[in-house]
């Protein structure tokens, strides 16, 4: 420690009762920016998560041009035909940044147990990918066990049934499906039905099999029989009434085509998303593959994703410039009066030779090192405010998710390095200010003054 | 719904021309026309429909009853054995190796612009309300304009305006409407078929029905009736857990 720092570090130490509130205030001050932070980093991992994964969104999504809208409704025309599957699957796989690619089909249509139907919105996924998919590190460090089935298995995890669907919970309830046993197929399910007889919910629950009907790509109807092996969350609560997962060869042979809504890529990294985006185009392009690539966070394709980030992002603006101006207030408070009070002691630093912007230096030392002080008790503080909620272990289910989840705060070091850079420069900013025009004050002005 | 409310009310209170039929009974009488005859009835009908450039085609074999029909694809050869079943207001769709009918709706398209409603008999007489709004010239043949209005959600059509023939009793034209009031599909009916009913009566029977998109992108599907004929079919042909077997 040179003189200087060491002469700034006496004085913080004088003035203890006004630096101790002032460091206070600041440590306050970045544990709260740096909650808000953790809470807003795992606020977006829970969504990211949720729209790549199970929404299968994937970091990419790639579909045929006016397919993102148009291809649930007219599948023949703006869905993607194999041939340019396997195009744009190769030009994935190329790519060392893509760790997982996968077809998906999405349609609508109707589901009915023999008496009943209801509308349904299905997802046909390729099993592998899926089974995959949902160990995902990432999946399970934010959903934890919210990722398995609510009961019964995974559709890619039902060996031996006859094509398996997983339904969601309350579409499950209306198709008297609601505790699916994915074992054998029991006796009575070829049995005739009689759907006003008075047991028959109980013929309906033990029937694990379910049909489901649809527009075919031919513009006819069609139909097929799954059996649900198990009950899943669905990211969405509006999803909760129509939701179901089948393999993708169950769908194609519902809708009656080879084709598929999107080829979904999956990256090792999230962040590259706009450098593979951009590679995938050119490649695709030279390629002769006319398509529409959709990221995650594209407000078209995701819209949800986008609309609450930038919520929680003018969120945590507010809140920034809000704690920013506290702490910049408290800052400039203390060292104007700091200031005032030690003028003598100014004047005389200037009278044994010291220049002005050495006397300068040593307060801006003096409010370097009490941030830098009030930070670490800050992280110190925000560390343990992590560590509470993480024994509280407090679940909700977020606005709109059907899905509860365990509240995380996640800061990510780079929230704790720039929310203390950000308080650095604030303070010594504030700092700077409240001295400037004091230092200027002639020498015998400054001894002659008498604080207030 | 107000554009809703306004037709039905100009509807009802609508002043009917001299000489104005009962609507009932004109909907009765073009009813038996298009298969809805108590006695039973079989035809095959083929229906074609023109999509965007890409035609599709199927053929069924239909009996009815009443308010009964079973529709049974015999082509293509990948749709056949697939059968609509009406029973009374209610649905069903099956085909082989599935174990279980699927409950669908009248509304459901059947192929084209054809709904599952349309393959059946017709019972407008027993679906909707029907008023004479007044009297019209259709191809030069001198029609009286009915507007309908569903009875009940689960029948094909929320309202139509129908047009019957005044000399033969037979609707001739109708446009389909939405709840709120906006065409979305028109019809034209041709009855070059005879069909001898029980009593040794013979009365003319739909052999041609076009269907014309009138919001999208302008698709037709025509559905043409061959080979009617009066046959009696037992109630048991019509019953859902019969045919699953």
């Amino acid at each position: 420690m040179t003189g200087a720092w060491r002469l700034a570090f006496r004085n913080l130490r004088r003035h203890r009762r006004r630096n101790v509130v002032t460091g206070v205030a600041i440590a306050l001050g970045y544990m709260g920016l740096v909650v808000l932070g953790g809470y807003a980093g795992w606020a977006e991992r829970l969504i990211r998560t949720g729209s790549v994964y199970m929404q299968h969104r994937g970091h990419l999504a790639v579909y045929a041009k006016g397919g993102l809208k148009r291809a649930e409704a007219k599948p023949s025309a703006y869905a993607l035909p194999p041939e340019t599957q396997e195009k744009i699957v190769a030009a994935l796989r190329a790519d060392p940044r893509v760790a997982h690619v996968g077809r998906y089909l999405i349609g609508s249509g109707i589901v009915g147990n023999g008496c009943k139907s209801f509308a349904m919105r299905a997802v046909g996924a390729e099993p592998d990918l899926e089974r995959r998919l949902a160990s995902h590190p990432e999946m399970i460090a934010i959903w934890g066990r919210a990722t398995g089935p609510v009961s019964g298995r995974a559709f890619f995890d039902a060996p031996g049934a006859e094509a398996p669907v997983v339904v969601a919970p309350r579409l499950a309830r209306a198709l008297e499906k609601a505790r699916p046993s994915p074992g054998g197929v029991p006796a009575t399910a070829d049995a005739p039905l009689d759907c006003g007889a008075p047991d028959v919910r109980q013929r309906l629950a033990a029937d694990p099999f379910v049909q489901l009907g649809a527009r075919t790509a031919d513009g006819s109807f069609g139909a097929a029989e799954a059996q649900v092996v198990g009950l899943y969350r669905p990211a969405s609560t509006e999803e909760d009434k129509t939701a179901l997962v089948a393999p993708i060869e169950l769908l194609q042979r519902l809708y009656d085509t080879d084709r598929v809504t999107y080829v979904a890529a999956f990256l090792r990294d999230h962040r590259d998303r706009a450098a593979v985006e951009r590679d995938l185009a050119v490649r695709l392009r030279d390629a002769g593959v006319d398509v529409s690539i959709h990221r995650f966070d594209d407000p078209v394709a995701n819209p949800f994703y986008a609309g609450t980030m930038a919520f929680l992002g003018a969120l945590v603006l507010f809140v920034v410039l809000l704690v920013a101006n506290v702490v910049a207030f408290s800052v400039l408070n203390a060292m104007t009066l700091a200031a005032i009070e030690r003028s003598r002691e100014m004047g005389t630093l200037r009278s044994l030779g010291f220049t002005r912007t050495q006397v300068r230096g040593l307060f801006l030392r003096e409010s370097a090192l009490l941030t830098i002080t009030s930070v670490l008790a800050g992280a110190a503080f925000a560390a343990a405010a992590a560590l509470v909620v993480e024994a509280a272990d407090v679940r909700f289910e977020p606005p709109g998710s059907g899905t509860p989840v365990h509240l995380q705060f996640m800061p990510a070091p780079e929230v704790f390095l720039g929310t203390g850079g950000l308080f650095l420069v604030l303070t010594l900013a504030a700092t700077f200010i409240a001295v400037r025009r004091k230092v200027r004050t002639p020498v015998a002005e400054l001894l002659v003054e008498v604080a207030a | 719904m107000t554009s809703a409310f306004f037709a039905l009310f100009a509807a009802l209170t609508a002043v009917a021309p001299p000489g104005t039929p009962d609507a009932a009974a004109l909907l009765r009488d073009s009813d038996r026309a298009r298969g809805g005859l108590a006695e039973g009835v079989s035809w095959t009908l083929t229906v074609e429909s023109t999509e965007e450039g890409t035609s599709t085609r199927r053929t069924m074999d239909v009996r009815a009853r009443n308010t009964d029909a079973l529709a049974e694809t015999t082509a293509p050869p990948r749709k056949k054995g697939e059968v609509i079943l009406f029973n009374d207001r209610n649905l069903w769709f099956l085909k082989p190796g599935l174990r279980r009918p699927v409950a669908i709706s009248a509304r459901q398209r059947l192929q084209g612009e054809a709904s599952n409603g349309d393959a059946a008999s017709t019972n407008y007489a027993r679906d909707y309300t029907g008023t004479v709004v007044g009297d019209e010239i259709v191809d030069g043949e001198p029609v009286w304009k009915l507007d309908l209005v569903a009875r009940s959600k689960d029948v094909t059509y929320d309202r139509i305006r129908y047009w019957i023939s005044k000399r033969r009793r037979l609707g001739v034209k109708a446009e389909f409407l939405t709840v709120g009031g906006d065409l979305f599909k028109t019809a034209t009916f041709e009855y070059g078929n005879r069909v001898r009913i029980p009593g040794g009566q013979e009365i003319d029977f739909v052999s041609k029905m076009t269907i014309r998109d009138a919001m999208g992108a302008g698709g037709t599907t025509v559905l043409t009736y061959e080979s009617p004929r009066a046959e009696t079919h037992a109630p048991s042909v019509f019953n859902v857990n019969n045919v699953v077997r």
